[in-house]
């Protein structure tokens, strides 16, 4: 159950984020989540409600939006989505690709009242 | 009103861990997270090894488990600084969880400090607590699949031990398979079989942490 931990954490940058520019309610969290995070979106929502729920947050919606795994080859330049943990460039098949999406996991913008 | 934030959600974390990692550093401790499922071995292998550094390397133990001291308790015998965290509900340590622990430790005294995480192939792998390296323990009794099922905790790891190879006569675990699915995950992932009962392999693996621990300290261990 790290969706617990992870919740605490949106909760608190939020809250933050909205003291700054004097708001005083929370309605909406938009959260970036890479595949390779292992979110599961259904149970982040819940525990989100949960411990938003006595604070400028309460019943705000958390969205989440996926971002599938995707590479980049450092020997062919390629650029590819990597699909069932192939971790090799489609192309070229070298293993020397780096990640440029899928571990993210950041509040991207929230809408305060 | 949109606010933009942009921020990552676990910063809050990996400032703590910048700061164990500092405190690290200048005490020259190579830090490892050991991770597994429940039942792997991590608590064997952390007996067996302190065996075999027993004179050449100092070895210390940060242990978290939901309950009980059992781990720390089996440790101590070994005569190594163990530190136990009860993590209540928590499945997984975090960086302020180990900076919690480390006011007990001596680190000027340790040469190789290990946290045995939480028994979980899932959460432990997403946070950072100032490690050098992530590394982890698949058993064949798990199963071959394990590494396409938990991802990120194969990815993250720089080292893959398989443990209970005694027993693969006995189960249906395929060790091409197991080797082949991990390193799909991460082609660059180090992966040495070993058993704590019969004591295979466990040589390969103590060279891979002295290894480690030259890269870290810059120089021989301590006699």
């Amino acid at each position: 159950m790290h969706e617990m931990g992870i919740a605490q954490n949106i909760l608190d940058i939020a809250i933050s984020a909205a003291g700054k520019e004097g708001a005083s309610r929370i309605t909406r969290i938009n959260l970036v989540a890479g595949e390779l995070r292992g979110i599961v979106p259904l149970q982040l929502s819940f525990c989100f409600g949960l411990v938003a729920k006595d604070s400028i947050a309460g019943g705000a919606y958390l969205h989440i939006e996926e971002v599938p795994v995707s590479g980049h080859c450092n020997d062919c330049n390629s650029d590819f989505s990597v699909k069932e943990y192939e971790y090799v460039c489609p192309k070229c098949g070298s293993a020397k690709i780096q990640l440029t999406g899928g571990t993210e996991l950041s509040i991207k913008d929230i809408e305060v009242e | 009103m949109k606010i933009n934030v942009m921020q990552d959600v676990l910063q809050a974390n990996d400032r703590i861990a910048a700061e164990n990692r500092q405190l690290f550093n200048k005490n020259r401790n190579l830090v490892l997270n050991l991770m597994s499922s429940p039942g792997a071995g991590k608590t064997s292998l952390l007996e067996k090894t302190a065996e075999k550094l027993a004179g050449k390397l100092r070895l210390g133990v940060i242990v978290g488990d939901i309950e009980t001291t059992r781990d720390a308790d089996r440790l101590s015998r070994f005569d190594i600084p163990a530190i136990q965290l009860t993590t209540g509900t928590a499945c997984h340590l975090d960086a302020n969880m180990v900076a919690s622990a480390l006011p007990h430790l001596k680190l000027d005294t340790i040469d190789i400090l290990v946290v045995e995480n939480v028994g979980n192939l899932v959460c432990p792998a997403e946070f950072i607590v100032g490690e050098d390296f992530k590394i982890m323990i698949l058993s064949v009794t798990e199963g071959d699949e394990k590494p396409l099922k938990y991802p990120l905790m194969f990815r993250e790891s720089a080292l893959m031990l398989i443990n209970k190879i005694d027993l693969l006569q006995y189960t249906n675990f395929n060790l091409a398979e197991a080797r082949a699915n991990a390193r799909k995950i991460n082609p660059a992932i180090d992966i040495i079989e070993i058993s704590c009962t019969n004591g295979s392999g466990l040589d390969e693996w103590v060279s891979w942490l002295t290894a480690r621990h030259r890269g870290k300290s810059g120089g021989a261990g301590h006699a």
